[in-house]
């Protein structure tokens, strides 16, 4: 129960993108297509999963028991640079096809916000292990609901008549408002 | 012009020729979250200017010896370090601001002004145009956020800086200050702010047409006006 | 092979040098820190207590509730941090209670992380005014859009429903543990 509860306020109530306001970068910029938007929700909850295992591990069993908190951010930063450098990797080696439709992306996700917000929240709420891969999982679902259905209505703006200075980002930002008072509505679930 | 750039031009051209926010879209995440209320925002800004001012001042110090294939790995380091820094000092000293930023200020870490600044900038200049590059950067990020902070908590909670400004019979807009309210006010910003660029130009380029063409001027303006 | 080794050593040394200046500065603010929780809990310790000029913990409770004496050091209450899940993440309180357990003495909002201008409204003093001198038996009861007729009902606020609940809701369940204590012998 508590581990559902933990996933859904993750993934709708709180958010990231629309209530926390973490990784706003790539969802402005890679929210225009559908299928990229997928990709890089599929890559972005896939890394997220990633991160909060390892920095579960690296917070609570080095940092903590041995009173070095205050090497929490750079340790978290570099942790991930080298975990999504790692997946690209691995990736590249075991399947081209995945590679190809993921591959571009995962650079982009070193620099979003929302992975170091993750692993520095997890150790602020002080998570079990359990509850941090949710909270990952749940994280990465609701970025990728988010850069999903994004997309889908920028895809039908191209075809509106927005005025000129508010093409691109200023247009993006509005309807995302609009989006965030809509997932409001989910706000009583838990 | 484009060699003789001065010192003074180094620090202004952030404020709002390269404004972080507006002009480079740089920084979003703190822009939209942190401008519940102005001293959130002023704060933001204070501590993302001390970070870029110092991992400006050091990168730029040690940029010779940093080998090209490592310096992003060089430059997070050491941007990481002054961010632990900044939010220690934010802790032990100023522990409600700190608790109202969140997670907002070891996040500055991943804010791309800064490591922006650093690789665009820092890493090709002296120090001291360092320094005055970074402090011009964050005096714009700082406008930025004054300006987001003024409308969202002044329309939001009829307050500025905590003093009411708005009468009792104004109801606060309460979605200023959701998230919602954070989208809004920035795309509107944004939209305005590219309407009355475009428009500038648009009159400049005319005001240009109308020097050269000095026989047609009567024309344009006529065309104008029907 | 120089390339690599001038690589690692760059980095390694801006590592420990970085790593140097910051078990530093954590040497100096970490315990500027702790002061700054420990003179947060104090004050709210007292502030749910105005009668309380000193405090004690009461140990092996499991959870953070402390014996507040008056100036002649004859208990005037407990003090008691309990928290549990709001609106949109966790609600931390000091509640208030008399000796007794019977009645609440006042109530602090210690953290929380409800909307801005809805949920954030049960830190304002209109609702939490309603606990001071509330009956604790059986339990808090909460009511919506009338008056509370009960001594022990406290009105919900308009917009902050679910942040209401989930202060009454916390309030209980921290009695309830305060209770348990006091059939132990512990208070």
């Amino acid at each position: 129960m508590d581990l559902l509860i933990i996933f859904i306020s993750a993934a709708v109530v709180n958010n990231f993108v629309l209530a926390m306001f973490l990784g706003i970068c790539p969802f402005i910029g890679v929210s225009n297509k559908t299928s990229s938007a997928l990709s890089m929700g599929m890559a972005t909850t896939f890394v997220m999963v990633l991160t909060a295992i390892v920095s579960w591990l690296l917070y609570f069993l080095i940092l903590v028991p041995y009173k070095m908190e205050f090497l929490q951010i750079p340790s978290f930063i570099l942790v991930i640079a080298a975990l999504v450098q790692f997946v690209e990797m691995v990736i590249k080696k075991v399947s081209q096809p995945l590679y190809r439709a993921l591959g571009i992306f995962l650079p982009l996700i070193t620099t979003n916000c929302a992975i170091l917000g993750l692993a520095l929240l997890l150790s602020m709420r002080e998570y079990t292990f359990m509850q941090s891969v949710i909270f990952g999982l749940g994280a990465g679902a609701g970025f990728t609901l988010a850069l999903f259905i994004m997309s889908g209505i920028r895809e039908e703006l191209e075809l509106t008549d927005v005025p000129k200075a508010f093409r691109g980002a200023p247009i993006t930002l509005i309807t995302a408002g609009l989006l965030a008072l809509a997932f409001m509505g989910f706000a009583g679930m838990i | 012009m484009s060699k003789q750039k001065s010192n003074w031009y180094e620090f202004y051209k952030g404020i709002w020729e390269i404004n972080p926010t507006f002009k480079q879209i740089l920084g979003t995440c703190p822009t939209l979250a942190v401008t519940v209320s102005v001293m959130n925002g002023i704060a933001m800004a204070l501590a993302t200017t001390f970070v870029l001012v110092f991992s400006s001042l050091f990168i730029s110090l040690v940029r010779k010896f940093i080998p090209n294939q490592v310096r992003i790995a060089a430059y997070i380091v050491i941007i990481a370090a002054f961010v632990t820094i900044a939010d220690l000092v934010m802790k032990a000293k100023f522990p409600e601001l700190s608790k109202a930023l969140g997670p907002f200020v070891p996040l500055i870490v991943v804010n791309c002004i800064i490591l922006g600044r650093a690789e665009a900038f820092a890493s090709k200049n002296s120090p001291w145009k360092s320094v005055l590059d970074a402090l011009g950067n964050g005096a714009g990020f700082l406008l930025a956020l004054l300006i987001m902070g003024s409308i969202r908590e002044l329309l939001g909670s009829r307050t500025i800086l905590g003093y009411q400004i708005l009468p009792n019979g104004f109801e606060p807009l309460v979605v200023m200050i959701l998230p919602a309210g954070a989208f809004l006010t920035f795309g509107l910003l944004m939209g305005f702010s590219n309407f009355y660029l475009e428009r500038k130009k648009r009159i400049e380029q005319q005001e240009l047409i109308a020097k050269f063409r000095k026989p047609e001027v009567k024309v344009e303006v006529k065309g104008m006006e029907a | 092979m120089k390339t690599v080794i001038h690589m690692i050593a760059t980095l390694t040394i801006i590592g420990v040098i970085a790593g140097g200046l910051l078990s530093e500065v954590s040497d100096w603010a970490v315990p500027l820190i702790a002061m700054n929780q420990k003179a947060e809990t104090e004050k709210a310790i007292f502030l749910v207590q105005p009668s309380g000029k000193s405090y004690e913990a009461v140990a092996g409770a499991g959870f953070e509730i402390y014996k507040v004496f008056d100036e002649n050091k004859n208990l005037t209450g407990f003090s008691m941090a309990y928290e549990g899940n709001g609106f949109q993440g966790k609600i931390r309180l000091m509640i208030g209670l008399s000796a007794d357990l019977n009645n609440i003495t006042s109530l602090e909002i210690l953290e929380q992380v409800e909307t801005p201008g809805l949920g954030t409204k049960v830190t304002e003093d209109p609702f939490r005014n309603q606990f001071k001198g509330l009956q604790t038996s059986p339990q808090i009861e909460w009511v919506k859009g009338k008056s509370p007729e009960k001594p022990n009902e406290i009105q919900t606020v308009t917009g902050a429903t679910i942040s209401s609940k989930s202060v009454v809701a916390i309030i209980n369940a921290g009695l309830t543990k305060a209770r348990q204590l006091k059939e132990r012998g512990k208070l």
